[in-house]
């Protein structure tokens, strides 16, 4: 085949981020397309690269082409996004009816989450698998958090050990998330702002537990509620065709809760510290787009 | 050329029904049947074709299905479903209803 005809596939091939299985199929599809265009052309006295060139033309620009492909496959059954939302309705269930103190509870859902997230990663990604994947990332950020209550000079050590390990595994897991789709990094990384916003709301640093226990059971109906509605959000978003609408939907959504957190913690959050929250939320949200396009440069 | 294209992208998936209902065709193969039965009138940017073949599939509407051939190639025939069927045939009425519709009022009036 061709070069510029080579090239037009992997064009299409960049942007069509589907799943491996889908993304062959398509590309497959489109070669036995390509060779019988081409070799009726040449049987009609064309040229190889005049064949080519006119092909390509009839097929039209391979971004549009890779979009509207995408399209077609991108929206999830009802049971997609029942199971996308799942982790974050448990999640939100855990607050709302004061579960999160039972450590049964929090055992249990800690190991469905990660038996999902396992069993997701194996049967090739699908886009359900992100936000519980973001999920079992949260014992290795709060086990990080715990770094701080350990007495003065362990914590240095327990630092200078744990913090490299945590980041390596989180980068490791983003970047092969990038790989399949940024924005489905951007479903996984969702719940980071409102659970930071809670964090900052519930001032667990430098205060006694009894504090802050005792505010997380204040907060809990109103923390339940900002995970239900993030249930809601990746229940739109895998229903959603377009990017453009799925990236929105995101982006609201995470404007949304932070405003509840803020509304809901009473004066806790000033306005600067909520302004700063927003910019970490559009960070997470949209910085995995440019992780992509800096990782598709490099090669 | 447009508005033609406009009236063609609000049929294609009509079209496509139409012509794996007769048979099952592969992409390329259903492009050229639409072309000679419509005598050259329905041209449009193959790739376009594509995402309207599996969004079908995934209405359930039609089945994509790899045949290999004997010199190895393989290609992905669409078959129409007892859905389509059932879906092409209502829409058929409508068609012929709006087309019978339309020529009353096209046609030149005789006073």
């Amino acid at each position: 085949m061709l070069t510029v005809l080579s090239n037009y596939l992997e064009s299409i091939r960049d942007n069509l981020r589907l799943d491996q299985s889908s993304e062959k199929a398509v590309i497959q599809e489109l070669e036995t397309h390509i060779e019988d265009e081409v070799e009726e052309l040449r049987e009609s006295g064309l040229s190889e690269e005049e064949a080519a060139d006119t092909c390509l033309t009839l097929l039209g620009s391979a971004k549009m082409v890779a979009r509207q492909i995408y399209e077609a496959h991108s929206q999830g059954s009802w049971t997609q996004a029942l199971l996308a939302a799942t982790p974050h309705i448990l999640f939100g269930l855990l607050f709302a009816l004061n579960w999160w103190q039972g450590v049964g509870w929090l055992l249990g859902m800690l190991a469905l989450i990660l038996i999902m997230a396992v069993y997701g990663w194996w049967r090739g990604k699908p886009a359900w698998l992100f936000p519980w994947l973001g999920y079992s990332l949260l014992p290795v950020v709060a086990a990080a958090l715990l770094l701080l209550y350990l007495p003065e000079g362990w914590s240095w050590v327990a630092i200078l050990v744990y913090l490299p390990l945590a980041f390596w595994l989180l980068y490791a897991i983003t970047v092969q998330t990038i790989k399949r789709d940024w924005l489905y990094t951007s479903l996984m990384l969702l719940p980071l702002p409102t659970i930071f916003g809670w964090f900052v709301a519930i001032e667990p640093v430098n205060q006694l537990p009894e504090h802050w226990l005792q505010r997380m059971q204040d907060f809990a109906p109103w923390i339940g509620l900002t995970f239900l509605a993030l249930g809601v959000t990746v229940a739109t978003f895998i229903r959603a065709r377009k990017r453009w609408l799925r990236m929105s939907v995101l982006v609201v959504s995470g404007l949304i809760t932070l405003t509840m957190v803020a509304y809901y913690a009473e004066g806790k959050l000033s306005i600067p510290a909520f302004l700063i929250l927003m910019v970490v939320m559009l960070l997470v949200l949209l910085s995995p787009a440019l992780v992509e396009r800096t990782l598709k440069h490099s090669g | 050329m447009a508005r033609k294209n406009e009236l063609i992208k609000g049929s294609i998936d009509y079209l496509l029904l139409c012509v794996i209902a007769q048979q099952p065709m592969y992409g390329y193969q259903i492009i050229k049947e639409l072309e000679s039965r419509s005598q050259g009138y329905f041209k449009f940017k193959e790739g376009t074709l594509y995402p309207a073949l599996h969004r079908l599939e995934k209405s359930g509407l039609t089945l994509g299905e790899w045949q290999t051939l004997p010199n190895g190639r393989q290609r992905r025939y669409y078959h129409i479903t007892e859905k389509g069927l059932n879906i092409l045939v209502a829409r058929r009425g409508q068609w012929l209803e709006f087309i019978t519709a339309m020529n009353l009022i096209i046609q030149p009036v005789d006073r």
